[in-house]
């Protein structure tokens, strides 16, 4: 009663609030349902998405296993480098200044520049700022973003550069990655996986803005890294081909020039090389500098476009391997090879060259219009005879032609682990009896034209000839190497097949060393070290123009070879195209130059021992008379600078390799005034003119090439040029060929 | 004798008696969990934007301190002799700086704040103008009580004209009150909306709504109230006062894969905080999604982070916490002596309560995102010295109240 007459007389109408206390209760109840529903229902659901987002999962890139040669030079390395960008779209007033100043005083990036592109991109998430950056920019750099709290807006991604140290050398073996680190091209192709590896990753826990949270969950999978491929090639020898081929591109105005080194009796090649060539570092640049100039010169960017991009395909290219030409008279080699091996010839066989030889309907001429007379096989390689090698390839007949040529694998892959090699096609770059080979074929094939091969098929060729008969597969890496530079996998060498026995081996190489003693291939003879080669000189077929093709194969020393050699000059200009003029002394310098880096003892016959060069004695710091007592042995032109009784300087200096009547100063006083000589034009002078010349404008005289006294072999080469001032004793390279009696 | 008038004048302006000891419990628990969490649910978001683990908490410490003494002094004052003043000072004040906010440049892409950038001072205007809402609406409804219930027939010739068309007096005196009180809360609703401040909106009208129900305004003028408002609304979306802001909020609410690292990013993020949560929580301390994904975890999302923490089971005594809060100040008010203390009491819990309501609804995803703060738990100055104000008055309500007279 009294309860209710107390409300009734203040306040009435608060049963309503029952509505409102049962709304709330039923809105709080709602929620807790609904909070309910989302933790125990929907719960595994969004914790799995929360986790998803909160995991980073990081790579860890596998490095890129390392090239190296036979000497463990390294010829492609990988490096660590970073990739810097910044999402443009986080760059805020706040914080702008910040991330300019940190990009441009890290990186050394221009401040305006940075600060314009943000502009421009501001809308969007990516914006690179410096790529290939090295480790310690980066280390400043990540440390400067994390006190300054950029990490939502600069970031930092490991990258990797291929390096090349050696630029341009063997570059078309050994090929060039791509931007994601693949290889694109050469041994960085064929060997992709091998080099790549596996990446790693690392899963860790991560913040809203990537942040990584600390004593957070990690599990790191390593990464495998890419095994190391070592190849046979040698840096050494490489270069001694390469700086050969280098000038005989210059001296032939060649369109191309293509150089094997192989060991003859293993196949491991040692150098390669096809020039013009490309530097990997920058291989989208066109070095040759012939086609620069024309694409400096021609159109806009899209008319260049094609043609850059062909050229480009062009220089990368490994023709050794990829491209077919005509062997010409190199071919012989071969058929005088099958041919002894089958009886169709002994080494008496004779016959008697007129200068042509009718086949059919057909009359093939020689070189030589007169004929070379009465001839052995013997003198048909000596001679290039191509009648007496027509002869003998019809007396083989297309079946037993085709035998060795199989044989010596010209219609076959070598199975190099090289990369692009072209597969030879039947009917396209040789004749199978089977399908269709014709008599008038076969003459041709006889002499090395109609069949097409590649430089490392001949080399292969040649070297079975060097090698007792004995067919080696050619290969270029030797081992593969795990990071920690254990030894995964050895290459050991593959024969492949006997193809000629090996008395008719050494027969022919024996033939084959008179070619260059007396023969075609006079060009490449090196004293003491007994070249065997042929030569051969091929014309391209279908070009408008005479266009040839001018080779050698050849390898040494003859009765026990270290090493093959082949050079092809693919389109030489002028009046010189034939192989034993100008690829003869390519061969010649690179095997000389080989053997002598691989430490060969050269034997010399009597002949080459009296013209040989002697070492310099060294003479300073004895006296005058001790001098003189020492000189008797020796029969040098000395003259004697000063009025000093002790020589303090000599020239040429001790050990270097003189004449043996060669000039010699010694110099008494310290500021004596040197002794000067003028260098003169020694082109066209035989070798013993060339030594007289050469003593009497107080120099000595070193002979490349042929040493031959013959009157036809002459200078065309030398190293310093005529009327230049030089030190009285200097030593003068001066090359010697013969232009005659060695066209095939 | 005129001296002890004097006294007795002075001391009429203070409460006496003793507080509701349950109620200032409650609020205590609720202001200290609430602190608790808000350390908790910031430092890592503190540290790495303002370099400060503890830059929210230290801040809101002082806010509290500076609610709480609030509190107490209101809580001393006889809240009667307030009546008209509150109302005409509270009203003038709030629309002053709800019209001052609109005018101040844009902040946020809002209007709803007031800001001194050299002192970097911030607030919403809406914070004090819910408070004021209640005080005008609760003395109007209070003084006026007989003519809210009056039936008299309203004397003008338009009502005259439509009782005897109807038949009955449909249109009385009551509506003497009921449209100037309408015409408050469209003005106070307004202003905030002007501010595009949806939440605030909501809650003004939701105010207005439950203030004239509890003043025992006839429920058919609800009815009549809830159509035209309708018709408003749908108005307003027609002539495109709603487009842009709210309509991509309300695309992202009804379109759950509506552009998950934009307009979605904060609720998905609220979603999986809450559901990582579980029945028991990770611990406290234990939230991986206050490392930075749920953004400003201090302010209307911190609820999501509790839940992660403390799980089904905190999220539920949180939420009953604020249950009793509410059933004690219904208490206090159903038992005030008088009906402008009942309306005050009740008028500020159920605020607090709808306000908690709108800010679960928003964490849990179960309305589109308007923005609302939890009260105690969110980070704010102004708001949390002006809800302590008006716990203060309902504490002064409660020491004249008759819950423990009635004990006696």
């Amino acid at each position: 009663m009294k309860k209710a007459s107390m409300k009734s007389s203040s306040l009435t109408g608060f049963r309503g609030v029952i509505i409102l206390i049962l709304l709330a209760g039923i809105a709080f109840g709602g929620c807790v349902l609904r909070i309910g529903y989302l933790t125990l229902i929907k719960g595994n659901e969004y914790k799995e998405k929360a986790e998803e987002q909160q995991l980073s999962v990081s790579t860890i890139n596998a490095s890129r296993g390392t090239i190296y040669d036979a000497n463990m030079n390294v010829l492609a390395q990988s490096a660590s480098v970073w990739l810097v960008y910044i999402n443009p779209s986080k760059v805020t007033e706040k914080n702008r200044s910040d991330v300019i100043s940190v990009l441009s005083d890290t990186l050394g990036v221009d401040a305006a520049q940075i600060s314009r592109k943000i502009d421009e991109n501001s809308d969007k998430g990516y914006l690179k700022i410096k790529g290939e950056v090295e480790y310690n920019e980066k280390k400043a750099l990540s440390e400067t973003v994390r006190e300054k709290k950029l990490t939502n807006v600069i970031f930092i991604d490991p990258d990797t550069k291929r390096y090349y140290p050696n630029g341009s050398l063997a570059s078309t073996i050994l090929g060039f990655t791509g931007t994601d680190g693949n290889g694109l091209y050469g041994l960085e192709n064929v060997y992709d996986d091998e080099l790549t590896g596996t990446n790693g990753r690392i899963v860790t826990a991560k913040d809203g803005v990537q942040f990584e949270l600390e004593n957070a969950y990690e599990v790191t999978y390593e990464a495998e890294q890419g095994l190391s491929v070592v190849l046979t090639l040698n840096v050494e020898i490489q270069t001694i081909l390469e700086n050969a081929l280098e000038t005989a591109l210059k001296e032939t105005g060649a369109k191309n020039v293509y150089g094997i080194v192989m060991e003859t009796k293993t196949g491991a090649i040692l150098a390669v090389a096809n020039l013009p060539d490309y530097d990997p570092n920058e291989p989208y640049d066109i070095l040759y500098p012939q086609l620069t100039q024309y694409f400096a010169e021609s159109g806009t960017d899209a008319q260049k476009a094609d043609p850059v991009a062909a050229a480009r395909i062009e220089q990368w290219k490994n023709k050794s391997v990829a491209d077919f030409y005509y062997p010409g008279s190199v071919f012989k080699v071969f058929v005088v090879a099958g041919a002894l091996e089958e009886g169709v010839i002994t080494p008496e066989t004779s016959y008697s060259c007129g200068g042509t030889i009718t086949i059919g309907d057909r009359t093939i001429k020689d070189y030589n219009p007169v004929g070379h007379g009465a001839e052995t096989p013997r003198t048909l390689l000596v001679n290039s005879c191509n009648t007496f090698a027509v002869y003998v390839g019809q007396k083989m007949g297309v079946d037993l032609y085709f035998k060795y040529f199989q044989a010596f694998g010209f219609s076959e892959k070598t199975g190099v682990d090289l990369a692009g090699e072209s597969t030879p096609l039947v009917n396209v770059t040789y004749h199978d009896p089977a399908v269709s080979f014709s008599y008038s074929d076969l003459a041709s094939a006889s002499f090395g034209q109609s069949i097409a091969v590649t430089p490392l098929q001949i080399i292969t060729g040649i070297s079975a000839v060097g090698n007792g008969g004995k067919l080696m597969q050619p290969y270029i890496v030797s081992k593969l190497l795990d990071s920690q530079g254990n030894t995964v996998a050895v290459t050991s060498p593959i024969v492949k097949r006997q193809v000629v026995s090996e008395s008719t081996a050494s027969l022919v190489s024996s033939w084959m060393e008179d070619v260059v003693t007396e023969g075609t291939g006079k060009n490449a003879y090196v004293s003491g070290y007994h070249v065997a080669g042929k030569t051969g000189t091929s014309e391209k077929l279908g070009s408008a123009d005479d266009t040839y093709i001018a080779s050698i194969a050849c390898f040494a020393p003859c009765d026990d070879p270290e090493v093959s050699v082949v050079i092809v000059i693919d389109e030489p200009q002028g009046a010189n195209y034939s192989g034993g003029v100008i690829a003869a002394p390519v061969a010649g310098e690179v095997i000389e130059k080989t053997l002598n880096y691989l430490g060969v003892e050269p034997s010399y016959s009597d002949e080459e021992v009296s013209s040989m060069n002697v070492s310099m004695p060294e003479f300073v710091g004895k006296s005058v008379n001790e001098a003189n007592s020492i000189l008797e042995e020796y029969s040098y032109n000395v003259s004697i600078v000063g009025e000093g009784s002790t020589v303090v300087a000599q020239s040429p200096e001790p050990g270097r390799k003189t004449p043996v009547n060669g000039v010699l100063v010694l110099y008494t006083q310290q500021n004596a005034e040197k002794k000067t000589a003028v260098v003169p034009d020694f082109a066209g002078l035989t070798v013993s003119q060339a030594g007289r010349i050469a003593v009497s404008n107080n120099l000595n005289i070193k002979i490349s090439g042929s040493a031959s006294s013959e009157s036809t072999v002459v200078a065309y080469k030398q190293d310093l040029p005529s009327g230049s001032e030089v030190e009285a004793g200097s030593v003068v390279t001066v090359s010697f060929r013969t232009t005659t009696g060695v066209h095939d | 004798m005129s001296e002890n008038k004097l006294i007795k004048n002075i001391k009429s302006f203070f409460a006496s008696g003793g507080i509701d000891v349950p109620f200032f419990a409650i609020l205590m628990a609720i202001i200290v969990t609430g602190l608790v969490m808000l350390y908790s649910a910031t430092y890592v978001y503190a540290y790495y934007y303002e370099d400060d683990s503890a830059y929210y908490f230290k801040r809101q410490i002082v806010w509290v301190a500076l609610g709480i003494a609030v509190m107490l002094v209101i809580s001393r004052i006889n809240y009667k002799k307030l009546e008209t003043l509150g109302a005409l000072v509270g009203t003038g004040a709030s629309w002053l700086l709800l019209g001052a906010a609109l005018l101040m440049p844009e902040y946020h892409g809002t209007h709803r704040y007031i800001y001194i950038r050299p002192l970097h001072l911030q607030f919403q205007p809406s914070d004090v103008a819910k408070f004021a809402i209640i005080l005008t609406l609760a003395a109007i409804l209070d003084k006026c009580h007989s003519v809210v219930l009056s039936k008299k027939p309203l004397q003008n010739n338009i009502a005259r004209k439509v009782n005897d068309v109807v038949g009955r007096p449909i249109l009385n005196d009551s509506l003497k009150i009921i449209i100037p009180c309408g015409l408050i809360i469209m003005v106070y609703a307004g202003l905030v909306a002007l501010g595009s401040h949806l939440s605030g909106t909501i809650l003004m009208l939701a105010i207005g709504v439950i203030l004239l129900y509890l003043g025992e305004v006839r429920g058919k003028w609800f009815a009549i109230g809830g159509v035209g408002g309708l018709s408003a609304i749908v108005l307003a979306y027609k002539l495109g006062f709603l487009k842009g802001y709210m309509e991509e909020r309300i695309e992202a609410w009804v379109n759950k894969d509506f552009d998950p690292l934009g307009a979605r990013w904060q609720v998905n993020q609220a979603l999986y905080a809450i559901g990582s949560g579980g029945f028991f929580g990770k611990g406290l301390g234990q939230s991986t999604l206050k490392h930075l994904y749920v953004s400003e975890p201090q302010n209307d999302m911190i609820f999501s982070i509790v839940v992660e923490e403390l799980g089904f089971v905190g999220a539920t005594l949180i939420l009953l916490l604020f249950a009793l809060l509410i059933w004690r100040g219904v208490v206090i008010g159903i038992n005030s002596p008088d009906r402008y203390g009942a309306l005050v009491a009740m008028g500020v819990v159920f605020q607090l309560g709808v306000q908690v309501l709108l800010n679960i609804l928003v964490a849990t995803d179960s309305i589109p995102n308007t923005g609302i703060s939890l009260p105690f738990f969110s980070y704010g100055g102004t708001a949390m010295v002006v809800t302590l104000a008006e716990m203060g008055f309902v504490l002064s309500i409660s020491r004249t109240s008759k819950i423990r007279r009635k004990k006696q």
